[in-house]
């Protein structure tokens, strides 16, 4: 399965469709992002995630491409993408940040295990080179904090917000999270000294910003020290914008997110451009 | 918001938005006053436990 996906990028690469392929790299057992330039760097340490497999080693590609993109002037970008991080550039070409021409998508599915351990709403990409389609996993966690009466949330809320060391982790993995200012580093609008942070503001308030964003890819909450369930959270702001806005994040298609409205439509960077 | 303040167990009658224009000073009023006997009905933040009532004294 891998030298299936590695001889499909050494073709981009060697065609030149591609400058670069922002992908995975195993580095004596660690698995990191990297971005390859040549179809020789992809002989050495080339990973889906695991030996042979997509393994659970997830990061924000989208995200890394989107800085790719950046980085050079006119070139392609290779980037491989699982289901979720194919939902992650969707949204980014919603929120302009990124050109559709620039982005050349590398799918691979995930395995059934994967999609279950992350409830996963659709664990492959439209068009994949390797890896099987599995089910998509329903929603139950959102569900299991509705059961319980208004005490009961905000208790339960409230003592997982009180784990937060603060780390920003959540906001750093989140391959949506693409603000050069960010509200939560801002003292006056929420206290910045203090550890866990103000509870429940510092979370609430990240929440509202993942309303029309969030593409549920649950690395916020894998990469939680402290173990909070942020994704269910976000998973309730992302079925209100459905319910009030019918809007769906990480789908294909130009739909502004009804947070975005007054920004520039897509493909374009200023409102008057 | 009141739906995610209601998913994070605030009650979400805490929360109002309502449009008022400059000219209309007696609805103005009329809204503030009924949101007000209305909080003061809920009683105090269930927030306000702990270090945050300590704080605020």
């Amino acid at each position: 399965m891998i030298d299936q996906v590695r001889d499909h990028v050494k073709g981009l690469l060697d065609d030149g469709k591609i400058v670069a392929f922002v992908g995975l790299k195993d580095q004596g057992g660690n698995v990191s992002p990297h971005v390859y330039t040549n179809s020789d760097d992809l002989n050495n340490g080339f990973s889906l995630g695991d030996l042979n497999t997509p393994g659970d080693a997830r990061y924000p590609l989208a995200r890394i491409a989107m800085t790719a993109v950046s980085q050079d002037e006119k070139g392609a970008v290779g980037v491989l993408v699982r289901g979720c991080d194919e939902r992650a550039l969707y949204e980014l070409l919603r929120w302009n940040q990124l050109d559709a021409e620039r982005i050349v998508k590398v799918g691979i599915a995930c395995p059934a295990e994967l999609a279950q351990a992350h409830e996963c709403r659709k664990p492959f990409p439209d068009e994949y080179v390797a890896g099987e389609k599995t089910d998509p996993v329903a929603n139950a966690s959102v569900d299991e904090i509705m059961g319980k009466d208004l005490l009961g949330r905000l208790d339960y809320w409230k003592t997982e917000f009180d784990k937060c060391i603060k780390c920003y982790g959540c906001r750093d993995v989140c391959p949506v999270c693409f603000c050069n200012v960010c509200t939560l580093e801002e003292d006056s609008l929420i206290r910045t000294g203090d550890i866990p942070p103000e509870n429940p503001m510092f979370h609430l308030t990240r929440a509202v910003h993942m309303a029309g964003r969030c593409i549920d890819c649950n690395l916020c909450t894998e990469v939680c020290p402290a173990e909070i369930p942020l994704r269910t959270l976000y998973k309730k702001v992302a079925e209100i914008v459905k319910d009030e806005f019918e809007y769906v994040t990480g789908e294909p298609g130009d739909r502004k997110s009804p947070l975005n409205i007054l920004g520039p439509d897509p493909g374009h960077t200023a409102a008057n451009d | 918001m009141k739906q995610l303040l209601a998913f994070s167990g605030i009650e979400p009658e805490r929360l109002e938005l309502k449009w008022v224009s400059s000219a209309e000073g007696p609805r103005f009023a009329h809204v503030v006053t009924d949101f007000v006997e209305r909080i003061r009905g809920l009683g105090p933040s269930p927030l306000r436990t702990g270090a945050s009532a300590r704080k605020a004294g």
